[in-house]
């Protein structure tokens, strides 16, 4: 399968901190590829990179053989890629309904047809249709930030810990929601501390500590209590 | 007895729906920048001084004064934009307003370049009489303030509300980050809300010189002060309570002035502000515009 998302020898620092110290992955065209790793090692930052949000300092990022790294964030949306953020990031003064709008800024065409088919995929979202955002809970927010990225049409969907600060039943609902959008199409570039749960989804995984790719693989290729155990603590080295 | 109640709650409004503009202009800015902007009001000032050049050099009539006024202080306020606010977007809040003072010191300059005398008279809004009404008498003037201030917020309403821009400048309010990853051009909208809120704050200062029937420099100072008090006696970042507050601000002062005398006027508003947040300290924590 081609790489969709090329990611080679990527820095981003905070000043002078490098929080990404020459960062290379790929992402197969119709996978579903998770990213691994402790607190601290760098994913939420690989994803606002990625997402233009941040701005490297060095290292490139191409999408479909694109080369997307200096683009502003609004350029790499129209170029279709989305990032469901970390605490989802729902406007919470606008309606359920608005959100959605404003997924799809970058889009002129009629919008009716997939507001229809993600309220058919998201129930409790057409229930709350005309409510504030700001009022739904955690679980339906995190619908609600999938479903805004969703708006755009994204080749690319870039998750950022979906499952953070959500009770058991809801993750799981979560991930089903990831299967079948991988089903429809969707290639999906997932963080997650919950390694459990993202094995069973993911083709591919790469493990990230202190701002480096350590580990990439299937699941399957390191034993998956070694995983976790990295995931969680990071390697033994010290 | 009742008569100067009445009569002073009129007043009051008028003035008020004057500053309700400019407390809307610096909510708008302030809720999507989160930053202060210090040059609002020299901005809107230089604006009416263009006019007041226009006004000796032509003579013109207040309705292409009004036009003058505001595309200078649209252009003024895209300027201190452009300076002090897009370079600084992610960077410190103290330096945004450091340099929004230092181009109001600037925009004074330029006024006084051109028009260095201290007062130039301005073209009155009504010039004739007030209205005798069941004992009454009510100021054209303040009448038009209000109408106009109302015909502004409603515009303002349908384009924060019914229009796709205002949907991105309602998602820039919520979250910046989260309207750029939706594929809002989030400097973009920043400079057009800038455009904005000049527009609304040259209407104020329009209203506002042709109802003193003047312009000085410190024009400047005052708006950015009213604008300031409005938005905190309404809570920062809400646009209603933009409205509610330069209303309540313009109760407030002519209330005060009338039963507790001119030199306590200002006095009363301060006392105000710091009750309320003495009282309630949350009241002015940022809040959402909706």
């Amino acid at each position: 399968m081609a790489a969709l998302l090329e990611v080679k020898d990527l820095v981003t620092a905070y000043g002078k901190i490098e929080a990404l110290k020459g960062v290379s992955l790929e992402v197969a065209e119709g996978s579903i590829t998770c990213l691994l790793g402790p607190n601290g090692a760098g994913k939420t930052t690989l994803m606002f990179s990625i997402a233009g949000v941040l701005r490297p300092k060095a290292g490139s990022v191409r999408f479909r053989n694109e080369d997307i790294t200096r683009k502003a964030p609004h350029a790499i949306v129209s170029s279709g890629v989305a990032l469901v953020p970390e605490n989802r990031l729902v406007f919470p003064g606008m309606t359920v309904l608005e959100n959605l709008q404003a997924g799809a800024y970058q889009r002129n065409d009629s919008l009716d047809e997939d507001i229809e088919r993600l309220f058919a995929r998201f129930p409790r979202l057409k229930e709350r249709a005309a409510q504030p955002a700001g009022t739904l809970s955690g679980g339906e927010q995190q619908m609600l930030a999938v479903a805004r990225a969703l708006m755009s049409r994204p080749r690319l969907l870039l998750m950022d810990e979906p499952s953070l600060g959500l009770a058991p039943l809801v993750v799981e609902e979560i991930f089903r929601i990831v299967a079948e959008l991988h089903r429809d199409g969707t290639t999906i570039f997932l963080v997650e501390q919950n390694a459990h749960m993202a094995l069973k989804v993911a083709q591919h995984f790469f493990l990230m500590e202190q701002g480096r790719v350590t580990f990439s693989g299937d699941p399957g290729s390191l034993a998956e209590d070694e995983v976790i155990r990295r995931a969680y603590l990071g390697s033994a080295k010290a | 007895m009742l008569l100067d109640l009445a009569q002073n709650t009129l007043d009051g409004l008028g003035a008020g729906a004057s500053y309700a503009l400019l407390a809307l202009g610096f909510t708008l800015i302030f809720g999507v920048l989160r930053r202060m902007n210090l040059s609002f009001g020299p901005a809107i000032m230089l604006g009416c001084y263009a006019a007041t050049w226009v006004n000796l050099n032509f003579q013109a009539n207040l309705l292409l004064l009004a036009v003058v006024a505001l595309a200078a202080t649209t252009l003024a306020g895209v300027y201190v934009e452009r300076l002090c606010f897009a370079p600084h977007r992610r960077g410190s809040a103290i330096a945004a307003m450091v340099a929004s003072f230092a181009l109001w010191m600037q925009l004074e300059e330029l006024a006084t370049a051109f028009l260095p005398r201290h007062l130039y008279a301005f073209p009155p809004l009504y010039a004739g009489g007030p209205l005798e009404l069941a004992g009454l008498s009510l100021r054209v003037e303040a009448i038009v303030m209000t109408v106009a201030a109302a015909g502004a917020c409603a515009l303002l309403y349908a384009i924060l509300y019914r229009s796709r821009f205002g949907l991105a400048v309602r998602a820039v309010i919520d979250s910046s980050t989260a309207a750029e990853l939706s594929g809002i051009n989030v400097p973009r909208v920043f400079a057009a809300v800038f455009a904005l809120a000049s527009a609304i704050g040259a209407l104020a200062g329009i209203l506002i010189a042709s109802a003193h029937e003047q312009v000085t420099p410190m024009l400047g100072m005052w708006s950015t002060l009213k604008g300031l008090a409005a938005m905190m006696l309404g809570g920062l970042g809400s646009l209603p309570g933009a409205v509610a507050g330069g209303l309540a601000l313009g109760l407030l002062e002519s209330h005060s002035q009338w039963y507790l005398g001119p030199q306590f006027r200002d006095l009363t508003i301060y006392l105000v502000l710091f009750a309320l947040l003495a009282l309630n300290p949350r009241w002015m924590t940022t809040r959402s515009a909706s």
